[in-house]
């Protein structure tokens, strides 16, 4: 309701500009307003991610308006559609045609957080031609030959090649030494299969990585025990733990922790936020998490602390997760691209997002704003993050650092 | 089948393909395909459930594998779903078939447990196989070749295609022989078992061709959806929503799944829609609440619900029943019973059988002459039924044999003795509330003939023969319980038995009606076939039978003529306790 308040604000703002004679004959084909969707879960199971990917958008959109607008179309405001994606691939498709059908004036859009929902939804916008960024991991999305779909999170299995090295940089700094064994826990949900699987075909033998336990379960679990025991027999350098569902991350962890194992006494590494959620600390203590890291797409870190401190004002978000900072990123690419192309028209505002290169990227972890023939964003890096007293800090990489890792010396 | 009987059905089609071109947003032409997907779907569990009665909360199983199939064929192999769709479907019809040979042993709530295992554990494979998400990879040139298309309406246009199909194949099957057997086994599967019907070649038959429908709407939804995930063709909502729409329309009828469709798909959607961004998770309140309300003001669903009302408006005053029931010219003379000479229609030697310690028959011997009446008698728990189980192949006796005309029938499954010639009624009537009286007897007529048509002769001639031509067209629900039990007997006459087995015929009836069922039995004894029948009470038989065999604890008490039976004191014993024998006697 806020953000309509404020858009409708800055119609006003516009129409009073134009009145004022800025307005020539150029600005009069130009929208006063350029409308750009967010199709996400605002309902079902994934409703919660989907609302914080809401809050990044709805910010960078206050923020975007408040610096004047789009400067290449007389200051023209944007203006947010939402779309909700609902829990299924079908619900998510229809959204999406949707979206298209109806909304015809979009210029961009965002979405869909899970995979298989972006890929049934650039399915629909490849062929209307609605330029859509993801943040989504899945290597398919971009292997498609799509023209219309920009990646801006490294892909899934792009991270699980840049993870491995870093963590085994920051384990030989705190250790001393390189670590030789690693155990694999993972549920069979599409993304954790995804990051889990160049490690088991060979990444981890390229790094000198002997594997030690290789589980993969269903959520949700109903005891851990057989899993963590494997774990507590090999004693394992470096453990890779790939839960979903939070109650299974608990269940885990408790038994980790019951065993001796916890609190990174055996380094425990996650991939993607579910690891990291603020929804974790509601069913588990933060000394229980302490320690535990994960390798993810983006997340609020060193030089984003005045959107933190926002976003916790404003919606009371205790820390800025991927599904916010990459949302509230994708605002400003399109604002940018909007500004290279000059004209409120998708297939212009798709060439420009084609051709853009701003150079180093601010709110995504490393890389440029650029993005290369199948539309992933050149050299995108990822963030580490590690639960430390119960806030989840960014680690790696250093210049967004927030903190040091701890890592144990057993 | 006639070509009226589709009338409604291409009108139908016809209406949806004009709506359907006239729509140019590719939102709203989504929705009218996903419509027709769906009414497809549903129409394939109503094939199986809707007219055997066997619910299958599985039907994923299938509509996934079909799924898969099409998004494989095309990934791996690069062949166009317009080849992999047929392909679907039989890999649909197999899995049916892989599925159904296990499953059926299976009953009622165990049945539905049953199957829905099997789209959770696929869901599990394919999610172990890697195939977490799939797409079927665009095609920029030609896309036509591999069913993709620009103009959303050409989707619309193709599952009416199918949803054509379908509905007249439906449309056949309840027609059918194959239909009315599927009804007949959801009425009572023992019946439809006992009339003559081969119940799990049926069911098995029903469930590939539901496969087979349900894989081939599968494909069709990997085409139009483009993404194929595990949950997204395997979940639980996918077999949900071939429930929701059929129960919702109408079970058992060709227009239910696709009045429930075209009410449940856009309206969910539109909730969704319009304020799923607003007010989140408010469109499953609204949905559900909506479903639990027709459901209760329609509980079988709206098709029946309407036609109800239809049909009640224009029904013909009631005409009095009193007169329903005309004798009918007796063909026969006074019968007499058959002579010492004549030939054996069913011989029992010494047959036994036991549950755990419970010896329910011990070595029990008789022989039915060529039409004879014999009465098997006995008090409570004397073992009638069991041995009337053992007699018509229901269960197998754990010693002794049958022989029915010279032939051993001990072990032979309930239709193919009823092809022998021996027919059955039950205790429990379970008519066919829905159908006329001529529909409900032409079930038992499938076993005499191959032919459609000489079956409904047969089934007429049936009805004749019990007196119940007057009501012939009337409606099984409209009928008295003297009239139910006619129509039973005329079914089991349909199929031309030469040995009728009567189970408790005359339970349940006054005197009077007892009086005029007794008449028509014996006039079929007139007639040559040689009737068993089974009754509890004594009074009503005695008119009725030649001879009687009293049944008491398990074994043969006394086996003999009705005067002398009556009489004994053995029989008074067991029926009345040992005070009453002097009284009987005086």
């Amino acid at each position: 309701m806020t953000t309509r308040r404020i858009v409708s604000a800055g119609v006003f703002g516009i129409g009073a500009l134009a009145a004022l004679g800025l307005a020539g004959p150029a600005q009069a084909q130009n929208p006063a307003e350029v409308k750009v969707g967010l199709l996400v879960p605002l309902s079902g199971l994934y409703a919660r991610p989907g609302q914080v990917m809401k809050m990044g958008a709805e910010m960078a959109i206050e923020h975007i308006n408040a610096l004047g607008g789009i400067k290449a179309l007389g200051g023209a405001k944007l203006k947010l559609v939402l779309l909700d994606s609902g829990d299924t691939v079908e619900k998510a498709k229809n959204a999406a045609q949707r979206m298209v059908a109806q909304e015809t004036d979009l210029v961009a859009a965002s979405g869909a957080y899970l995979s298989s929902f972006t890929l049934a939804v650039t399915e629909v916008t490849e062929r209307a031609e609605l330029p859509v960024l993801t943040l989504s991991y899945s290597d398919l999305i971009t292997d498609r030959g799509f023209k219309y779909v920009f990646q801006t999170s490294a892909t899934a299995a792009s991270q699980a090649r840049q993870c491995l090295p870093v963590m085994m940089q920051v384990a030989e700094k705190a250790t001393g030494q390189k670590p030789k064994t690693v155990a694999i826990i993972t549920d069979n949900t599409g993304a954790s299969v995804a990051s889990v699987k160049p490690m088991r075909e060979g990444l981890l033998k390229e790094h000198g990585l002997n594997l030690v336990v290789d589980e993969t379960f269903t959520p949700p679990l109903s005891d851990a025990t057989p899993l963590v025991q494997k774990v507590r027999a090999t004693r394992p350098d470096l453990l890779f733990f790939l839960p979903t569902v939070i109650s299974d991350a608990k269940l885990v962890l408790e038994k980790m922790n019951e065993f001796g194992l916890g609190q990174a006494r055996i380094p425990t590494v996650s991939f993607g936020i579910a690891i990291a959620e603020p929804e974790m600390l509601r069913t588990m203590s933060p000394e229980l998490l302490q320690g535990v890291m994960s390798c993810v797409g983006s997340w609020g870190s060193k030089g984003h602390e005045k959107l933190i401190a926002e976003l916790k004002s404003k919606y009371n978000e205790p820390w800025m997760t991927q599904n916010a900072i990459s949302t509230y990123a994708d605002m400003w690419v399109i604002a940018a691209a909007l500004e290279k192309s000059g004209k409120a028209d998708k297939a212009a505002v798709a060439e420009a997002l084609r051709t853009l290169d701003l150079g180093p990227s601010k709110y995504y972890p490393g890389g440029l704003i650029k993005f290369d023939d199948k539309g992933r964003r050149v050299d995108a890096g990822l963030t580490i993050l590690q639960w430390q007293n119960g806030i989840p800090n960014t680690v790696y990489p250093p210049d967004l650092a927030m903190s040091e890792a701890v890592w144990s010396k057993k | 089948m006639s070509l009226r009987a589709l009338l409604p059905v291409f009108g139908f089609v016809l209406a949806y393909a004009v709506l359907s071109l006239l729509v140019t947003n590719s939102y709203y032409q989504l929705m009218l395909t996903l419509v027709l997907v769906w009414a497809c779907f549903g129409l394939s569990w109503n094939l199986l459930s809707g007219y055997t009665g066997l619910v299958s909360f599985g039907h994923a199983a299938f509509f996934g594998l079909g799924a898969y199939t099409t998004a494989l064929g095309q990934i791996h192999f690069d062949v166009t779903p317009w080849l992999m769709i047929p392909v679907s479907a039989l890999v649909g019809g197999l899995a049916g078939l892989a599925i159904g040979f296990p499953t059926f042993r299976l009953r009622g709530h165990y049945f539905a447990l049953a199957m829905l295992a099997y789209p959770l554990a696929l869901l599990y494979v394919f999610e172990w196989l890697g195939y977490q998400e799939l797409t079927l990879p665009i095609k920029r040139e030609n896309p036509a070749a591999y069913m993709q298309f620009s103009d959303h309406r050409v989707y619309t246009l193709l599952a009416l295609v199918l949803l054509f199909a379908v509905m007249a194949f439906s449309l056949f099957v309840e027609r059918s022989r194959f239909g009315r057997a599927l009804l007949a086994i959801k009425q009572n599967e023992a019946a439809a078992e006992a009339a003559g019907i081969d119940t799990l070649s049926w069911k098995l038959k029903a469930i590939v061709v539901s496969g087979a429908i349900a894989g081939m709407v599968g494909g069709f939804y990997a085409v139009v959806l483009l993404v194929v995930t595990p949950p997204s063709v395997f979940g639980m909502l996918v077999s949900a929503q071939a429930l929701t729409v059929t129960m919702f329309g109408g079970i058992g009828s060709v227009w239910g799944p696709v009045i429930g469709a075209a009410f449940l798909i856009p309206v969910g959607e539109i909730l969704h829609a319009e304020l799923g961004a607003r007010f989140p998770g408010i469109q499953g309140v609204i949905y559900g609440l909506a479903i639990i309300g027709v459901i209760l003001i329609a509980p079988e669903g709206v098709y029946w619900k309407v036609r109800d009302r239809l049909t009640k408006r224009r029904a013909v005053p009631a005409r009095t029943l009193d007169a329903a029931v005309a004798t009918p010219a007796s063909t026969a003379g006074p019968r007499s019973r058959p002579g010492p000479e004549a030939p054996v229609a069913m011989s029992v030697r010494g047959i036994s059988k036991s549950f755990g310690g419970l010896k329910a028959n011990q070595d029990i011997s008789f022989d039915v002459p060529e039409g004879a009446i014999l009465g098997i008698i006995g008090p409570n728990g004397a073992g009638k039924t069991t041995l009337f189980n053992l007699l018509n192949g229901f269960i197998k006796p754990d010693e002794g044999e049958v022989k029915v005309y010279g032939e051993v029938t001990t072990g032979m499954k309930p239709h193919r003795l009823c092809a022998l010639g021996v027919g059955r009624t039950f205790q429990v009537m379970r008519p066919f509330m829905r159908m006329s009286v001529a529909e409900n007897v032409v079930v038992g007529a499938y076993v005499a003939t191959k032919d459609d048509a000489e079956a409904k002769r047969f089934a007429a001639e049936a009805v004749a023969r019990v007196g119940l031509s007057a009501v012939a067209d009337r409606l099984a629900s409209e009928l008295t319980t003297k009239e139910l039990r006619l129509m039973e007997l005329a079914r089991a006459l349909a199929g031309r038995p030469k040995l009728l087995l009567l189970d408790e015929t005359l339970a349940g009836l006054g005197h009077g009606e007892a009086d005029e069922v007794v008449a028509v039995i014996r006039r079929l004894a007139g007639e040559a076939i040689t009737i068993v029948i089974i009754e509890h009470t004594m009074q009503a038989m005695v008119k009725l039978v030649d001879h009687f065999l009293v049944l008491d604890h398990g074994a043969v008490l006394v086996d003999g003529e009705p005067e002398a039976v009556t009489r004994d004191p053995r029989v008074i014993e067991a029926y009345l306790g040992k005070k009453w024998v002097a009284d009987a006697q005086a």
